[in-house]
């Protein structure tokens, strides 16, 4: 029903979609290059070699995103070459940092975001030239500008090394981890694709589009609603970070009335679920039709959602619950929130990118089996590398802290990630799982090196403080 | 009974090696260790802290079911001996079959193999002579090194490369319980605890972490430590010079910067901390004769009056050194506070932390058996610095440093770093060394009486591109045979190619 719906709509929607991907692209742009003018300084400084690097990606991403919709050839070409330029002015990044660092750039997050971004464009690069998997930068441009857009929001000064950290090994460990991540982050990418080429419903990915939104709102909301605002952390302008009142205790403020847009929002990202799990329990294939406007609806709703946390939460003085008298919060104070808004908008444009052009999409994609067959190969990389990165962090464990395995959080969810990814290959040699199954796996391993990489930074205390 | 018991061995033997139970146990790791990372664990965290975060009763419940420090509970440890016990199973059951496959290579395929072998071709070929010397020149051109098998009345090619690559899941399961090997000796008898050395002090006591002390077969001494600051004041560098004495004589010595060990005889001693221990190395003072003095005293009036008035004397000393100023005055150093406080002509120490310091001396003149008190700073409630016989001046505070380290004791490393660099050995010849068989053997058509030749080849992974290069050895056999292919007519090449 939907399929037929979505054939009908087909020549309609093309340029509309494409004018609103663009639209959006460049609505965007300018909104960062706000942000970097704020900011400012001067021409050829990182930051705005970083802001040229979103700039590229962004196109990239567009442009990638608008052969997915148009399937026109050329588009491809483009974006490549957009991908190019991206990755020549995030390497001038790098090196800019590396020279006035005096140190690899692995020493914080936003240091290794700067290497993790660097490494995805060439893996995207790579897999595009060499596999021929001609439109997966519309998976990983996307997470690419996410990383810049947290880079431009988490700190930037250098700082020096502290003792801990100057070793040898924080290098092989960090590069290692890098490379491993961004192989992994591919092979999510690669998974997805194959699940699109399995002819998988698209019923399915509604499902899965509407649980991780609703993830996403949910967690904002159960952590941060209060009495109709949203609480954020506060941010003092001047020493650049965030505001404690006591060792460890964040000082919250909250903007009022915000709350109850991201509760609406949270309901209408849950509307498209609900439809869904109606459609199945009535086997009704009517309601799914409603659930594609929700959808669309859900991308609107939160689009205005981000306009007006990024107009409220850049700037501006809020009362707090714990203090008295009234304080500053910026957006850098609040990365995840805001990747979690970017995220949630990407996820459902996907969703809507797979609707209407299916047919062209599958067109493009290189056939199942060999999707599948490349995600194993990206999966074959990225374990030896995890290995010698969990290794070379035990080796350097030990000659800093005493003793190569401490159950730290980040130890211990590294060595999480290794096991599943171990359990995909057990499962894939000796159990010759293909297909299906072993891409929700490879999807799986991914959500864990993400969780390991910044869920445990943030909400995980431990040994490995400073990244 | 025998029967059954037999059977409950076997059904045991069974679970424990199936693939199954591996995952079901691996999950059970990942969902426990994970629990570990959320729940906040008792030797990471101070006990204020917990009881902060969980209700007296949820605490009580964590603490007895071991939630509170899941990676030394005994589920935790006896979940990875299973875990170690299922590799071990697996790879026994799993073993001779690979053994098997491993040391009598398959050489000569039978005519069921031929048939299900994929990729094959059948090439037409003017004898089995000039067929097989072909194949040998192909294969030797691909770098492979064929032999002629011969058996009974069989014969044929076979050609292989990298056979330890069906052995490599074995070297990676091998590494695995080598590293938990290495691991299980160091909780049973690795030991790991602090010292802390003042500069100049011997010790041979490490505190370990449970709070017992344990004496080492030798001592140790710190002969200076220091800190290197960045321009904005983060610590660069820790460092400190040790020696190992034994036997009262210095063994060994070396300077350590974290990330960079002392090592004798199995312990380890690691920099990690740094500081003030609130002790002072030197303070040095200037004496000057105090003019104002000798009122009542006249030995005291004639000392001076014999030395020039501007004369000035530089005296150095530790806490509790007594110093003669001349024949009849005596300095002593009595008392350092980190940080004073004075209340009721009274001076305390507030804290250990180095604060305001202050340092007492004491002058005495033995003829009239007089003290002074003198301060530095001049705290004016109890000081009787201007009163002295001598006006005394500090000119230089250096303070006693103490180096932290961590020492541990891990007999089990060998064992866990060798299994690290077999396990990266495995996992290479896992994903990438491919175990590649070649087999040709000529056919003679009963029919037609004409000969063909049949190539077959198999890899152990990547599939794919072993294809690429099967195709291309095909490509360069039917180069070899071409010469002679003008003696078999093209109908027979077809015949020969679709059987």
């Amino acid at each position: 029903m939907s399929r037929a719906n979505a054939e009908q709509q087909q020549p309609a929607t093309t340029g509309t979609t494409l004018i609103v991907f663009v639209g959006l692209a460049i609505a965007f742009l300018l909104f960062m290059a706000f942000l970097n003018v704020v900011k400012s300084g001067n021409v050829l400084n990182e930051s705005n070699l970083l802001f040229a690097a979103l700039i590229f990606y962004s196109g990239a991403g567009a442009l990638y995103l608008g052969f997915g919709v148009t399937g026109t050839d050329s588009y491809v070409k483009f974006a490549s070459l957009a991908t190019w330029a991206g990755l020549l002015a995030n390497t001038g990044a790098v090196a800019h940092r590396w020279y006035e660092a005096g140190h690899p750039p692995f020493a914080s997050v936003y240091e290794m975001l700067l290497s993790f971004v660097w490494t995805l464009a060439v893996l995207t690069l790579i897999a595009e030239k060499k596999y021929g998997v001609k439109v997966i930068g519309t998976v990983t441009m996307p997470v690419a500008i996410v990383g810049v857009v947290l880079m431009q929001l988490l700190r930037t000064e250098v700082h020096p090394l502290v003792p801990a950290l100057q070793s040898t090994w924080l290098h092989v460990h960090v590069t290692l981890a890098m490379l491993a991540y961004a192989a992994c982050a591919l092979s999510f990418a690669l998974a997805m694709m194959f699940l699109i080429q399995d002819k998988m419903q698209t019923e399915t990915f509604l499902a899965a589009t509407g649980v991780s939104t609703l993830a996403i709102y949910a967690s904002i909301v159960l952590t941060r609603f209060e009495k109709g605002g949203l609480s954020l952390v506060a941010w003092s302008v001047e020493e650049k970070r965030e505001v404690f009142l006591s060792k460890g205790i964040r000082l919250f403020v909250v903007i009022p009335d915000l709350g109850w847009l991201i509760l609406l929002t949270t309901l209408v990202v849950a509307a498209p679920l609900a439809l869904y799990a109606l459609a199945r329990s009535k086997k009704d294939d009517s309601y799914l039709a409603i659930a594609n406007r929700a959808v669309f609806i859900s991308i609107l709703l939160q689009i205005m959602t981000l306009v007006l946390f990024l107009l409220r939460a850049r700037e501006g003085a809020y009362p707090s619950l714990d203090a008295d008298g009234l304080f500053t919060t910026s957006l850098a104070a609040s990365p995840f929130i805001l990747s979690g808004l970017v995220g949630g908008i990407f996820i459902s444009l996907l969703y809507l990118l797979l609707l209407w052009r299916r047919p062209d999409l599958e067109r493009l994609l290189p056939d199942a089996n060999s999707l599948d067959r490349i995600t194993y190969k990206t999966i074959c990389i990225a374990f030896p590398l995890l290995t010698l990165m969990i290794a070379a962090g035990a080796y350097w464990a030990n000659q800093t802290w005493g003793s190569y395995w401490n159950w730290d959080p980040k130890e211990t969810w590294a060595a999480i990630t290794w096991l599943v990814y171990a359990g995909y290959l057990h499962m894939r040699i000796t159990r010759g799982w293909r297909g299906r199954r072993a891409a929700y796996f490879a999807i799986l391993g991914f959500g864990v090196v993400m969780f390991t990489f910044f869920g445990v930074t943030y909400l995980l205390p431990g040994l490995h403080a400073y990244a | 009974m025998a029967v059954s018991f037999g059977t409950v061995t076997r059904k045991t033997w069974q679970t424990a090696a199936s693939i199954k139970t591996g995952v079901v146990l691996l999950i059970l790791v990942v969902i426990l260790a994970a629990a570990g990372t959320v729940i906040l664990q008792r030797p990471m965290t101070e006990p204020d802290d917990m009881q902060r975060a969980y209700s007296p009763s949820a605490l009580r419940l964590l603490d007895a079911v071991g939630l509170t420090d899941v990676f030394h509970a005994w589920w935790f440890i006896g979940l990875m001996i299973l875990v170690s016990l299922c590799i071990i199973a697996a790879s026994i059951d799993r073993f001779p079959n690979a053994w098997r496959f491993y040391s009598r290579p398959y050489k000569y395929p039978d005519g069921t193999f031929r048939r299900a072998l994929h990729p094959q071709k059948t090439i037409a070929i003017a004898d089995e002579e000039s067929g097989l010397v072909a194949a040998e020149r192909a294969l030797h051109s691909i770098g492979m090194k064929p032999e002629r098998v011969v058996r009974e009345d069989h014969f044929g090619l076979f050609a292989e490369r990298h056979r330890i690559s069906e052995m490599a899941v074995y070297i990676v399961h091998a590494s695995l319980l080598l590293i938990f090997f290495g691991w299980i000796v160091d909780g049973v008898f690795g030991w790991r605890g602090t010292v802390s050395l003042d500069e100049g002090q011997t010790s041979n006591v490490v505190e370990l972490r449970d709070g017992t002390k344990r004496e080492l077969p030798f001592a140790l001494r710190c002969d200076a430590a220091g800190q290197e600051n960045y321009k904005d004041g983060t610590p660069k560098k820790w460092w400190s010079k040790l020696a190992v004495v034994e036997g009262g004589q210095d063994v060994k010595s070396k300077e350590i910067v974290v990330n960079d060990p002392l090592v004798y005889k199995g312990v380890r001693f690691y920099q990690s901390s740094f500081g003030e221990n609130g002790k002072v190395n030197k303070l040095v003072i200037a004496a000057t004769p105090n003019p104002a003095y000798g009122a009542g005293s006249v030995s005291a009036a004639a000392s001076s009056g014999a030395n020039s008035t501007d004369k000035q004397e530089e005296i150095a000393f530790t806490l509790g050194d007594t110093a003669n100023l001349d024949a009849d005055t005596t300095v002593r150093f009595a008392e350092f506070f980190t940080d004073y406080a004075v209340r009721d002509g009274q001076v305390y120490k507030r804290s250990n932390e180095l604060g305001s310091p202050a340092a007492h001396l004491i002058v005495t003149a033995k003829s009239s058996g007089k003290s002074f008190d003198v301060w530095f700073p001049q705290l004016d409630e109890v000081a009787d610095n201007s009163k002295a016989p001598y006006l005394l001046e500090p000119k230089d505070l250096k303070l006693g440093h103490f180096t932290g380290l961590q020492v541990s004791h891990e007999p089990g490393q060998w064992g866990v770093w060798s299994g690290v660099v077999l396990l990266g050995v495995g996992l290479a010849f896992v994903f990438y060394v491919i175990h590649m068989r070649f087999w040709a053997v000529p056919v003679r058509d009963e029919r037609t009486g004409l000969y063909s030749l049949w190539i077959g080849g198999s890899a152990n992974r990547n599939r794919d591109a072993f294809e690429e290069r099967f195709n291309e050895l095909i490509a360069a056999i039917e180069k070899e045979v071409q010469p002679s292919s003008s003696l078999a007519p093209s109908e027979q090449i077809a015949t020969a190619s679709t059987r």
